[in-house]
């Protein structure tokens, strides 16, 4: 590392990394420059004049952001002439702003306001009339209000920069400059609500929680987004058991402050009229309304008297459910139902992953490192729709440290813009069509991306370490020769098998599959998975937070339980349907794509709802065998599995208080037959989660508006 | 002696003490007939609180939650909705679809009023507040808003309100 350079900041002596900022200098003592452009990891824009400071031997002010620290250099950043400065910016910036702050949704948390509020221009000057322009709508989700917009740019920088995507720009010039679509009168974006969330006043605003509510009304609680397997922080604001807006200001978790239109909007299915609200009983063969008691008195009568003469159960596990709750559901399959028949549906296969990377350590890769390795390689999946963290965490890497990446895959992707290498295999077909942003197209076979990565042998060879990421293409043995290959580099290569939903990754961990127990130990006893389980004449069948029966196979199970928020075409089916609470309505973990476990808090109460693992306890109380399955309180259970689970010693404390630990590599071979024909991912893109995004009316009107141009 | 200044001094005590019961005689009267005539009140009075409208009719309020931030005893309740082309009520972008306060716990010390930047919250003279149920000194925006002025026709009436909290 290079020498450090001295200089002084309002006469206290700072070193800095040559390079550095003047105004990162000074924030490492404490002393804050103010500014509006500047943004920490975005270009540099010198646009807003707020953060102009005096500089010794200088003749004019110099902006704090564009300048770098120099040997022995003074900087004074409270003289007079400054204060006269940012307080003339200040007026300058509200000639034209208007003054509606009572009624603007920035109000409260306006970096403006609060610059006005420090450094003055209280009273204006200016008293002529100020121009209106009409307010815009950019999106199903973006309005713009010029008049309130300062120009600082950041955005246009956020869109184009952050995410890649260029969606925004600016037309006119002087004083008459706009921030608008690149493509005319809207916004052609992934709608992730980046430049909503970034911009500094009002001028940006959500269309969902637009006049809603006041920021200080809110109650912020930061918890995970249920639907991807990233692993997103979301945090929500709620007001009256209503989650109002999701955002990550604080930047906490391991996506800063990224998220993508779902972590941001689509946490609106907790409301979607459809949300069932009472537990529902099949009499004379119509579903109707019952209560909780004679609900859960039927399950567990029927329960019963299935064990009692000798009948066979099926356990259908979840994707979005808790670690917590696929642990207590396991247990409960194996230790009381005594049935081996449990299983979920697979979306990656983590197994074979986990089998191949046997005997070593830190081999899997975490969201941090896509942004800190030297190297990536994409192979399959379009990532910034399918995994949009992922994407972000890469594209960030290669845009802070050059990294290079190398995309192998079917179609066109985001990666390509700026990929050392590019490869196209299989026969895809290059594809504009806008229904993509919901389901991507374009796969090819395990085979054929090998046969591209040999191409990339030599180069891959000369990069000192790799991550490389994969997803269903690769199953069971391809796997294997995936590893394989990445080993024989003779470089530090980790991996990242790609999962498709919240805690699919987890289900796996917590054995939700009929051959591994928790932590990937063997079963030892055969037992039929989920396809199997469908076609099987079993006495009971349980479904928790899955939709099986999405497919229209008929049922044949004697008896079907299912726990689900909405009546989905597997409820519809069922002889008692239990409704569960959403990801957001209870506390527990979750494990996502890349091993991290991170802790859901509970935000809001949905009437009649009950968190899962409540109404598995409750179940186990009404059979009188709750005591050998121990309490259904989420610690107690995660106590149990940092105790039990192989890899999930994780330190209780950094979960408690929000953060993310990565599951320790289970290290050894996993003594199992792979099931590769049973890891079927659903390549759900930005608009698209699943059943979960049916109910989401964010997602539905941005696709809509998506295939109406 | 001292007899003659004992009488003296009793008179004019006595004559000091008609003075007064003579002059308030003639002053008019300050005792209020209430309820029997309505009470008087000075104009700065704080007593239940009124929902102003503009000339147009409009709400004044734009649901800035000002005067639930300002509000010491936390009993003013508020929830915003966004004016529509079809239904516009107050003259901002915003509305207060809901404006309940609690007069349980109301101090009527008029924070709400110095807070609001639209002057639409003020205090008016009722004070006939009292109950023997509680539940009824949750005073709804339908109760608390100024008639519509005379002459004004706002574009929409209000439409009701869904149940106070």
């Amino acid at each position: 590392m290079a020498d450090l350079v001295k200089l002084t900041i309002d006469g206290r002596e700072v070193q800095a990394a040559p390079g550095t900022l003047v105004i990162d200098a000074a924030k490492t003592v404490g002393i804050e420059i103010p500014a509006f452009c500047y943004y920490e990891g975005l270009s540099l824009a010198a646009a807003c004049r707020m953060c102009l400071v005096e500089v010794e031997k200088m003749p004019k002010m110099m902006t704090a952001c564009t300048l770098p620290v120099a040997e022995g250099m003074v900087v004074r950043t409270e003289t007079p002439q400054v204060k006269a400065a940012r307080k003339g910016t200040l007026e300058f910036l509200l000639t034209n702003h208007p003054l509606d702050c009572p009624v603007c949704d920035k109000g409260g948390e306006c970096e403006l306001q609060d610059m006005v509020f420090r450094y003055g221009a209280g009273e204006s000057r200016y008293n002529e009339t100020k121009i209106h322009v009409p307010e815009k709508q950019y999106s199903p989700v973006v309005f713009f209000d010029a008049p309130r917009c300062i120009l600082c740019f950041r955005c246009i920088r956020t869109c184009n920069e952050g995410m890649g995507v260029g969606a925004l720009g600016v037309i006119n010039r002087g004083a008459v400059s706009e921030i608008a679509p690149s493509s005319g009168d809207h916004l052609e974006c992934d709608e992730c609500g980046a430049c909503i969330d970034i911009c500094p006043v009002g001028a940006l605003t959500s269309g969902t929680y637009r006049y809603q509510t006041r920021p200080w009304e809110m109650t912020h609680v930061a918890t995970i987004c249920t639907h991807c397997a990233d692993g997103c922080k979301t945090t929500l604001g709620t007001r009256n058991d209503r989650i109002i807006r999701g955002n990550n200001r604080d930047r906490s978790g391991i996506n800063g402050e990224f998220l993508c239109i779902k972590g941001r909007y689509a946490f609106d299915f907790y409301d979607a009229g459809e949300r069932l609200q009472a537990p529902l009983a099949r009499v004379n063969g119509k579903l109707e309304e019952v209560s909780w008691s004679e609900a859960l008195l039927l399950v567990a009568k029927r329960f019963n008297q299935v064990l009692a003469d000798g009948g066979s159960f099926g356990v259908i596990g979840s994707n979005h459910t808790s670690n917590e709750e696929n642990y207590y559901l396991q247990k409960f399959a194996r230790e009381v139902l005594r049935t081996s028949h449990i299983d979920h549906h697979r979306t990656g296969d983590v197994v074979a992953l986990v089998d191949a990377l046997s005997g070593q350590t830190g081999k899997l890769a975490t969201v941090a490192d896509l942004y800190e390795r030297k190297a990536v390689v994409v192979l399959g999946a379009d990532l910034s729709l399918e995994h949009p963290l992922l994407s972000n965490q890469i594209r960030a890497n290669w845009r802070h440290h050059q990294a290079h990446v190398y995309a192998v895959s079917a179609g066109t992707v985001r990666e390509d813009k700026y990929a050392v290498a590019s490869v196209r295999v299989g026969n895809a077909a290059e594809t504009s069509d806008p229904s993509r942003f919901a389901h991507p197209q374009g796969k090819a076979s395990a085979a054929e991306y090998l046969a591209a990565l040999e191409q990339l042998r030599d180069k891959l060879k000369a990069e000192p370490e790799l991550v490389m990421l994969f997803d269903d293409s690769f199953k069971g043995g391809d796997v294997r020769k995936l590893v394989e290959f990445g080993e024989s580099l003779g470089i530090p290569v980790k991996y990242i098998g790609l999962v498709d939903y919240s805690n699919s990754r987890g289900a796996i961990d917590m054995g939700l599959t009929p051959e591994l127990l928790p932590g990937y130990k063997a079963s030892g006893q055969p037992g039929l998975h989920l396809e199997e389980m469908l076609a099987a004449e079993l006495s009971a069948l349980w479904v928790v937070g899955a939709n099986p029966f999405q497919s229209g196979a008929a049922r044949k199970a004697g008896f079907l339980v299912v726990q689900d928020m909405f009546l989905t075409e597997t409820a519809a089916l069922a002889d008692v349907v239990l409704p569960a609470a959403s990801a957001y309505e209870k506390n527990g973990t979750v494990t996502n794509v890349t091993g991290e476990v991170q802790k859901l808090k509970h935000a809001i109460n949905t009437m009649g709802a009950k968190p899962d693992l409540e109404i598995m306890g409750f179940i186990a109380r009404e059979m009188g065998v709750a005591g050998s399955l121990g309490p259904w309180i989420p610690d107690a259970v995660f106590d149990e599995i940092r105790k039990n689970v192989r890899g999930y010693e994780v330190p209780a404390p950094v979960i408690a208080t929000g953060g993310a630990a990565q599951t320790a590599p289970v290290n050894g071979r996993v003594p199992v037959e792979l099931r590769p024909d049973l890891v079927h991912s659903d390549h759900n893109g930005l608009f698209a989660s699943g059943t979960l995004g049916r109910y989401s009316k964010v997602l539905h009107t941005v696709l809509e508006s998506r295939l109406s141009r | 002696m001292a007899n003659k200044i004992d009488i003296l001094g009793s008179a004019a005590a006595i004559a000091k003490g008609m003075g007064v019961t003579f002059k308030e005689m003639l002053s008019p009267t300050v005792t209020e007939y209430y309820p029997d005539e309505p009470a008087k009140f000075e104009e700065r009075f704080r007593g239940v609180h009124v929902l102003q409208r503009d000339l147009n009719g409009m709400e004044k309020c734009v649901a800035c939650f000002l005067c639930a931030a300002a509000c010491p005893a936390n009993c003013i309740y508020i929830e915003a909705a966004e004016n529509t082309e079809q239904v516009r009520i107050s003259g901002g972008e915003r509305y207060a679809k809901v404006y309940n306060i609690d007069y349980n716990r109301c101090i009527f010390c008029g924070y709400c009023v110095e807070a609001c930047p639209t002057d639409a919250i003020t205090h008016g003279h009722g004070f006939e507040a009292a109950s023997y149920n509680t539940s009824t000194l949750i005073k709804r925006k339908e109760d608390m808003l100024a008639p519509i002025p005379p002459g004004a026709h706002p574009p929409v009436v209000t439409p009701a309100s869904p149940a106070a909290h």
